[in-house]
């Protein structure tokens, strides 16, 4: 296999499916997919303005200029977003706001996955009452509207970031449990599944070593587009009020009040929203492009 | 020499796939001869064309990634390559059937059979209605499906894989075609099956006079059903000869190869290993140069490693494409 | 079939049971819920120790639990909180067909628009239509509701403004305009409108990407199936192999995905609502959870729940009927 492979090259042909592993042929086709390109770059834009920003523009994003005069200010060299309804530097308030922002997201995403991903892997892996009483739950917990439920909980926990992980993770893990749990159900039925029985391997060696690799791709996906929506839900409970409080900054809870400001200051709307609105599309692209490069015949 | 009027005429067909990994030349060169009523048998391993063939005859090659760039397959003396999509349609069906391989998918889960088979009577022949029902229950009845009436109205899952064979089977010969294009319509059945689908194909085809183009990796299948056979390999024929011919007195290498490698039964026990062609179909993106079998051919010279040969007819009705054909 | 059904109707009662147990428990998590009653000084001592008595404050929470159960079962519902004088059932029976109006109009432009164009982008795949469709989506799918409706609202009231150069092109908020309430049905139709333009875009943009993509992916999956190949060799003409043989069969996951979706759908109204100023359910239950009217709020999250739940089943239903696979033994 190796050396056909070389011998195309010296002939100067073109490498074909064969001649890639895996990971290089996902990685091929990824980086051929125009909108996941696009994603990428997006998020790198995203990560660099929200960690390297600081390092360039050096400004607190709590210290309030006192007084009407400080208020809603229009970009300027001092502040070239301007500043908000406090008199803070809207600009630092993004870079600052991001990181958490997107912290957030991203352990919500992956702490919701993992969890989803160890409900479905046994649900699917044991069947009968387990899988029923799992499903059933995962079912109840589905049919709930997410967001009245995530202001309640947020209401109830307290405000602040932590409690907003707990609050996304217990309603995101569900998505992934029904994933897995379809995907365990097919790759159960697999030769390599009854073979590994017939050497006697013991129920956790069969989930961990054998099937649980095998959504691992399925999940990576998953997690991506996770952290949109996470990072929207962030938002969403932020602007609301029960997010993360004062003084830091999120970009949800730059929106929050948003409403007073169409009259006052658009700018603060469009901000943290447009940041918001791009992060999620980057993840989403990203994510699509990821589940296309992993196999392209794959219906999540 | 064969007496009856040439049905299919395929000269030089080609169809490449474009994909991203590189052009497939999926059907490099082939040609193939149907006479009215005849049996044609169409043999060789995975990969090797002989579905692009079928499916280039009724222009159902899916485009993008697939093409037919070149050749030409004449049907009733006209080129099908050069006629409209309004006119294929016409004729797919009605003059020209196929049947696929795999019955369990074939069939569409949400209607009915009845309803399936009576769409292709109402498409290319001018009654509806009642009068499509009945002529669906009499073709239900002819593929020895029993109870028809009651079939009509059962979906195609509720029905065995045989029977959802002989379905596709009474589907495609519902308008009476010249030809019947059978792609491996048996390889996805159990032998019990088959055997009773190829008995059922054999006496439709004496009853109704159609001819044959049989697609199968399967020598056996051919064996009993086919008046000719041509054997294909990486995209091309290499040999074509009737029945008895090829069985008998094998020209190309790759033939012998294949018959030699069919277990038989003997008197005498042997310890020796079942005979196999050494090597692999070769990957449709990087082709041997010269001849395409050359690789794993005992046979192979210099020559074959340089240069492809041609087809040739060694006697009447044998065509080999062989530098080093086997004596006979 | 029938059997089916009821079996169907009882395998919901596992799941609002389910529902109504995690509603309570989470709402007993609050602290202390009558806090914020206590600091109102106009509220007398005794009329709190009345509530507390009313709902089951006195007892452990296993038996506050069943109190509680029997009087949401009855209808008693409690008196509301929020709005001091009414109960918290007529509140709840104003508001709830406000959200169905709005659920409902919703919903159906967003399948009549999305459905369409997702079969168009999977019949052309790869086609500058696609493409088009495919960005536009994404474009709904990662935006907050919120953002968007606020971004409406400063394009369409504040920027754009009517004939008149004072009035906004389209309301800011609410449902009718004032003084309207007894007008005729015409007249009221017209004035209605006019208010939903903006919530109804906000919440069907969001939600036309995730179902023209999934319908695209259903007609792409079914596309590629065998059974297309057989109607094609039949000599089926194209546009009959797309509307009849295809689509059946790409519908029926679509019903399984809107069944999933409701959920989804009225916690983005609830927002939308908040925004918008639209007395329906979700700004009801969020306004409670806020002024910690919990009562209140629990009822409405159930009754919600038990709409999707019974969506949900009506889903099933349709499924079952639609894809003769399915056994209903």
């Amino acid at each position: 296999m190796a050396e056909k492979a070389m011998e195309a090259k010296k002939k100067g042909q073109k490498k074909s499916s064969e001649d890639y592993t895996y990971v290089g042929m996902v990685f091929h086709r990824l980086t051929r997919h125009k909108l996941a390109m696009v994603g990428a770059f997006m998020l790198i834009f995203i990560l660099l303005f929200v960690f390297v920003g600081p390092l360039v523009w050096r400004a607190n994003p709590n210290e309030q200029i006192e007084g009407l005069e400080g208020m809603f200010n229009v970009p300027s060299r001092a502040h070239p977003m301007g500043t908000d309804d406090y008199g803070r530097d809207v600009l630092a308030r993004m870079f600052f706001g991001g990181r958490i922002s997107l912290f957030i997201g991203f352990i919500s995403a992956i702490t919701s996955t993992l969890i989803g991903a160890l409900v479905g892997l046994v649900a699917g892996y044991y069947g009968g009452w387990a899988d029923d009483l799992l499903m059933r739950f995962t079912d109840a917990m589905l049919s709930i509207p997410t967001f009245p439920l995530l202001i309640a909980l947020a209401s109830v926990l307290g405000k602040g970031v932590w409690q907003i992980i707990l609050v996304i993770v217990i309603f995101g893990w569900m998505v992934d449990a029904r994933l897995v749990r379809g995907l365990v159900l097919s790759l159960k039925e697999q030769e390599y599944v009854e073979a590994a029985h017939a050497i006697g391997a013991s129920a956790n060696r069969i989930m961990w070593r054998h099937l649980f690799p095998n959504t691992l791709a399925v999940l990576i996906v998953s997690t991506t587009i996770g952290i949109g929506g996470a990072i929207i839900y962030e938002a969403s409970i932020s602007f609301l009020g029960f997010g993360v409080q004062a003084p830091f900054a999120s970009w949800g809870n730059m929106l929050q009040n948003a409403q007073q400001f169409i009259w006052n200051s658009p700018r603060l709307i469009i901000y943290p929203g447009l940041a918001i609105f791009m992060t999620v599309l980057g993840f989403n692209f990203f994510g699509d492009g990821l589940r296309d490069a992993i196999d392209p015949k794959l219906k999540l | 020499m064969d007496n009856r009027e040439v049905l299919v005429d395929i000269k030089n067909l080609r169809t490449f796939f474009y994909t991203e990994d590189g052009v497939v030349p999926a059907v490099d060169g082939i040609d193939l001869t149907i006479h009215r009523g005849e049996v044609v048998g169409l043999v060789g391993e995975s990969g090797c064309g002989k579905s692009v063939t079928a499916l280039s005859i009724l222009r159902l090659i899916p485009n993008p990634p697939g093409k037919i760039i070149g050749g030409e397959i004449f049907f009733h003396g006209q080129d099908l390559l050069k006629k409209s999509e309004e006119e294929m349609r016409m004729i797919r069906g009605d003059k020209i059937s196929m049947i696929f391989q795999e019955p369990m998918t074939s069939l569409n889960p949400v209607y009915t059979i009845g309803d399936q088979i009576s769409e292709a009577i109402t498409l290319h022949q001018r009654i509806d209605g009642a009068e499509a029902k009945k002529r669906t229950i009499e073709m239900i009845h002819l593929v020895g499906i029993p109870e028809p009436e009651r079939r009509f109205s059962q979906y195609p899952h509720e029905m065995s894989g045989g029977m959802r064979q002989r379905v596709m089977i009474a589907m495609a010969l519902s308008s009476n075609p010249d030809l019947l294009i059978s792609d491996e319509a048996t390889t996805a059945l159990d032998v019990t099956i088959q055997a009773q689908i190829l008995d059922l194909m054999r006496g439709l085809q004496k009853k109704l006079g159609m001819a044959i183009l049989i697609i199968t990796h399967n020598l056996a299948v051919v064996a009993e059903m086919a008046e000719t056979i041509s054997i294909a390999y990486a995209g091309k024929i290499v040999e074509s000869a009737s029945a008895k011919e090829t069985f008998k007195s094998p020209r190309h290498p790759y033939t012998y190869g294949l018959l030699q490698s069919i277990p038989k039964f003997t008197e005498k026990k042997t310890n020796e290993p079942l005979p196999a062609i050494e090597g692999m179909v070769p990957s449709p993106y990087h082709m041997p140069k010269g001849c395409r079998f050359n690789p794993r051919c005992p046979f192979a010279t210099e020559k074959c490693r340089e240069e492809e040969p041609e087809i040739l007819e060694l006697t009447p009705g044998h065509l080999v494409r062989c530098f080093y054909p086997i004596e006979s | 079939m029938r059997d089916y059904i009821i079996r169907r109707v009882l395998g919901m009662i596992p799941l609002i049971l389910i529902v109504m147990i995690v509603s309570f428990g989470i709402f007993s998590l609050v602290p202390s819920p009558f806090a914020a009653l206590m600091e109102n000084p106009r509220i007398k001592k005794a009329d709190i120790q009345r509530l507390q008595h009313a709902w089951g404050f006195d007892l452990p929470w296993y038996l506050r639990f069943f109190k509680w159960f029997s009087g949401v079962i009855r209808g008693d519902w409690g008196p509301s909180l929020l709005y001091p004088g009414s109960m918290a059932r007529d509140v709840i029976a104003r508001a709830l067909p406000v959200t169905v109006r709005l659920m409902g109009i919703e919903f159906l432009v967003s399948l009549v628009i999305a459905l369409p164009i997702g079969i168009i982008s999977a019949v052309k795949q790869y086609s500058v239509t696609d493409y088009v469709v495919t960005v536009i989506s994404f474009l709904g799918m990662s935006m907050p509701s919120f953002w968007l409706g606020l971004m409406m609202m400063m394009l369409f009231s504040v920027v754009l403004k009517r004939p008149d150069g004072i009035t906004p092109l389209l309301p800011a908020g609410g449902i009718i305009t004032p003084g309207l309430e007894d007008a005729s049905f015409w007249v009221k139709f017209g004035d209605r409108a006019q208010y939903l333009v903006l919530p109804v875009f906000v919440l069907s943009f969001i939600s036309i990407g995730g179902y023209a993509r999934y319908m695209r992916s259903s007609m792409l999956e079914v596309i590629r199936q065998d059974y297309i190949r057989t109607a094609r060799a039949k000599g089926v003409p194209e546009r009959s192999v797309v509307n009849k043989h295809a689509l059946r069969n790409a519908m029926i996951p679509i019903v399984t995905l809107v069944a999933l979706s409701m959920p989804g759908i009225v916690g983005g109204a609830a927002i939308t609502e908040t925004i918008f100023n639209i007395p329906g359910m979700g700004r009801l239950i969020i306004a409670a959870e806020i002024k910690a009217d919990y009562p209140t709020a629990m009822i409405g999250l159930l009754l919600i729940s038990v709409l999707v739940i019974v969506f949900n089943l009506v889903a099933d239903i349709v499924y079952a009927w639609v894809d003769p696979r399915i056994k209903y033994s």
